[in-house]
């Protein structure tokens, strides 16, 4: 059971240390805008331009596409469309990693699936479950190679580019590793001895319902370790980009909410200008409120 | 000779100087600037500068920081910087950019994507301190290793392994001067970090805890703007002596009988110039009037102290400042009682009062805020002017203000007009929010100190010059005259001081203007050609 708990903790960690970052961010105050444009919920302005280009713009109603968005969230979020463009050689290795990856949670995720149709009763021998371990199979062993191959490529790049090299540090090789690690045993444990990813599926069904488990080799046992552990360091790390980046694009890039009178951005603007500041430099008197500093005329 | 490779802990090893900046590194330049030979002297610093102030990044002085005499002095300010750099991580002292710099402080992936996109960077035949990334990770190491538990300890392992001393501490002071804040890079990351911003953030952290910064943006820029009314020193006096000035010039030049309106109470518009407009392209406020009075427009100029001087330098180095500016601009549109403020061809007055200031704006002072580009484009393509576009049949490439593009999405207004009114216009490449910027941004354009200048149009101008040369490729013969169109005053400094530094005019015929400036010299009914070339002033 040692393994299950393993397991059990590296999930716990995940989701609190997450969400605790996720809560940290969105609990920040109001900041003045700093939009960058393109915006793509500027509805017909996909060159670039905002609401500001209409003569008497705050009498117009204000008209967002989330469509517009969308269009630009799946590519990049899918094909790391931002790097194909501006860094093509790093897209090189950071596609196949990031599609490595999404089909290796996929493929948690199919034998979750298949491990609670499994623990429903459906027979091992029928479509459904075949379908769904089969599917189990191409994304697992998919994305172990495709995943393997776009982190050498990023070792490769950290370690031989000039402009990466410069900036590396030992944590970006040993993050490389582990995760490299990962897939390599994951690999070595499908081709050695869990080729339909059943014994995978029994430890998934062993955690779903608290029950021991036997059977697993010691690629698969290495796997699972490494996997849990990755699971439960990952949050501590600048990998939780994907947190992140929701809050650069919706929240700063793209957050050109307009500020109206009696608008809910005015009440929090109110707020936000009686906190105390305590800068120290000449032309500002520390411990005044902004709304007093920013009024107060200057000596 | 080989370039010696600088590294991200070279910063803080006492050294004469890191780098040596040498105009036969830099990107090639287009014709007739193709040879190495054809780059102009870059002037050095004296001995006595050198001595005197902190030069010891690339031989440039933008701060004119002086040298602490003592050690006692150095760590003193050491510490004030490390208790900054707190303050920027806090809500209550810098809310206004909390969330964006922390975002920026923790998920750069170093994976340099950002590099390519910088103008200074590439320019500068890729000066590895001018990498968008160099001051970044610096500041983030220090920020790692001296504000994060356990930073020290695991300072190897997490890369953060660098020393904070006063080296340290006065290059990065330096280097938020080697950034524009275009935020050309930001718009390449693919993890939405802002490398702009870590300028930004930097500028304030030396500004607000420290009181450092470049003179012209402190104490002759802002506090000047706020004491005296403007920062150039017009005084409200000598703006109606001004003002009655451009009125007689307007009758010379057109003939008609033009009076700029002061403080009209209830106007529709209150117009906003940068004042620099005044002094040193009075064409430009003159075409503004000329084209408001012919369009029948109900507006007003303010001859209050602030009022009537759009700029806002703290948006580019102190929160502080920005909102003291920003409220007055309100308050006295509101005292006045206009329906909008429209703001004149200047860049970072647009955004500093549209975009950041929104929400330092409330209540009854939160009167709109609108482009002039929108409201001239209005006048233009309605037809509310008679205008011939065979008056300005000359090649005309416009330049986009960052501040006014990227920074504000307002792109197609001004080459709406230009299309309409100029048949040689061609667009430079990249344009639109893709556009590089003058090399003048964030109050460059305003720094004369010593060999700055230079700097500034051989190294942050370059990539604009570049743009500007390759644009006008077909016809760069000097007897065919061409105009390069910024409708900003900043960048109209920019771009005047990379054609003198280049002789642009002798050598290619390219001179610059403004937008409203065109419009005048399509007008119909003025009987002389409204534009000025360098050869007929
Ligand atoms: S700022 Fe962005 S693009 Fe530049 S190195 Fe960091 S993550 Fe990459
Ligand atoms: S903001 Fe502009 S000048 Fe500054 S680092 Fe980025 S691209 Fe370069």
């Amino acid at each position: 059971m040692l393994l299950q708990l393993l397991s059990y903790v590296a999930f716990m960690v995940f989701l609190v240390v997450v969400l605790a970052k996720v809560v940290k961010y969105a609990r920040m105050p109001l900041h003045l805008r700093w939009e960058l444009y393109p915006i793509p919920h500027e509805k017909g302005r996909e060159y670039g331009g905002s609401y500001f280009e209409e003569l008497d713009w705050w009498k117009k109603p204000v008209e967002k596409s989330l469509i517009g968005e969308i269009k630009f969230m799946i590519p990049e979020i899918l094909f790391v469309r931002g790097v194909y463009h501006d860094n093509r050689k790093l897209w090189y290795a950071s596609f196949p990693f990031h599609f490595g990856i999404y089909l290796v949670i996929g493929w948690l995720a199919l034998l979750f699936v298949g491990a609670l149709v499994n623990i429903a009763g459906l027979p091992s021998v029928n479509p459904i479950t075949t379908f769904i371990q089969s599917l189990a199979v191409i994304f697992g062993a998919v994305g172990f190679v495709v995943g393997s191959i776009g982190c050498l490529g990023l070792l490769m790049l950290r370690t031989f580019d000039r402009n990466l090299r410069h900036f590396a540090a030992p944590k970006d090789y040993f993050n490389l590793l582990f995760i490299l690690a990962i897939f390599l045993t994951g690999l070595l444990s499908w081709t050695s001895s869990d080729p339909s990813f059943e014994v995978s599926r029994d430890y998934m069904k062993s955690l779903i319902a608290f029950s021991p488990m036997t059977g697993a080799s010691p690629s698969l046992t290495a796997h699972i370790a490494l996997l849990s552990l990755f699971i439960m360091y990952l949050p501590f790390t600048q990998m939780t980009h994907f947190v992140a980046k929701y809050f650069t694009w919706h929240t700063v890039r793209w957050d050109d909410e307009r500020n109206m009178r009696g608008s809910a951005i005015e009440a929090r603007v109110g707020k936000v200008l009686n906190y105390k500041q305590n800068w120290s430099a000449p032309h500002i008197k520390s411990g005044d409120s902004w709304a007093t500093i920013a009024t107060e005329e200057v000596e | 000779m080989k370039r010696q490779t600088i590294r991200l802990k070279d910063i803080s090893k006492s050294s004469e100087q890191m780098v040596e900046l040498n105009p036969a590194d830099f990107m090639r330049l287009p014709y007739p600037y193709d040879t190495v030979d054809s780059e102009p002297a870059f002037k050095q610093l004296t001995e006595e500068q050198k001595k005197k102030y902190e030069v010891s990044v690339d031989g440039v002085v933008a701060l004119s920081l002086p040298r602490p005499e003592t050690k006692a002095e150095e760590d003193e300010l050491v510490r004030k910087f490390l208790s900054g750099l707190g303050k920027l991580l806090t809500k209550e002292n810098n809310w206004t950019f909390l969330q964006p710099l922390s975002l920026t402080l923790e998920y750069c992936a170093k994976c340099q994507t950002c590099n390519d996109a910088c103008p200074i960077y590439t320019g500068s035949g890729k000066q590895e301190i001018y990498r968008p990334t160099y001051r970044s990770e610096i500041l983030r190491m220090i920020y790692n290793k001296y504000l994060k538990r356990g930073g020290k300890a695991l300072a190897k392992f997490t890369g953060n392994d660098i020393d904070l001393n006063w080296t340290t501490v006065a290059r990065l002071a330096e280097l938020a001067y080697r950034c524009t804040l275009c935020r050309r890079c930001a718009q390449t990351c693919p993890m939405g970090v802002d490398n702009g911003l870590v300028t930004h953030e930097l500028r304030k952290l030396f500004s607000q805890e420290m009181g450092i910064a470049p003179i012209e943006l402190h104490s002759s820029g802002s506090m000047k703007h706020l004491k005296d009314g403007s920062s150039t020193g017009l005084i409200p006096v000598a703006l109606k002596d001004t003002v009655e000035f451009l009125e007689d010039d307007i009758k010379d030049r057109t003939g008609l009988d033009i009076k700029f309106p002061m403080d009209k109470e209830g106007a529709d518009i209150l117009l906003i110039h940068n004042a620099g407009e005044f002094l040193a392209w009075p064409e430009n406020p003159m075409a503004f009037a000329i084209i408001f009075e012919a369009a029948g427009l109900n507006w007003t100029l303010s001859s209050q102290s602030i009022g009537y001087d759009a700029v806002n330098y703290g948006l580019w180095y102190d929160d502080v400042q920005l909102a003291r500016v920003a409220l007055k601009h309100a308050q006295i549109a509101k005292e006045l009682g206009v329906k909008k403020i429209v703001i004149g061809e200047c860049g970072h007055a647009h955004k500093a009062i549209s975009v950041i200031a929104d929400r330092v704006i409330t209540g009854e002072l939160n009167i709109p805020r609108e482009s002039c580009m929108t409201l001239l484009e209005d006048i233009v393509l309605n037809g509310k002017l008679n205008l011939d576009p065979k008056r300005n049949d000359f090649p005309v490439t416009l330049h986009d203000p960052c501040n006014l593009v990227r920074l504000m999405g307002v792109v197609k207004p001004q080459r709406n007009i230009l299309n309409k009114i100029c048949p040689q216009f061609r667009e430079m490449e990249p344009h639109g929010v893709k556009n590089y910027c003058c090399g003048g941004g964030s109050g460059f354009a305003i720094m004369p100190s010593m060999n700055f200048p230079d700097w500034r149009s051989s190294v942050s101008g370059r990539m604009k010059f570049k743009q500007i040369l390759d644009a006008f490729q077909d016809v760069i013969d000097p007897n065919i005259r061409k105009m390069v169109c910024a409708p900003c005053s900043n960048c109209k400094g920019g771009i005047r001081e990379i054609l003198s530094y280049y002789d642009a005019w002798e050598k290619t015929g390219i001179a610059y203007t403004g937008l409203v400036e065109f419009i005048v010299n399509a007008m119909v009914d003025i009987g002389e050609p409204y534009i000025e070339w360098p050869d007929e002033m």
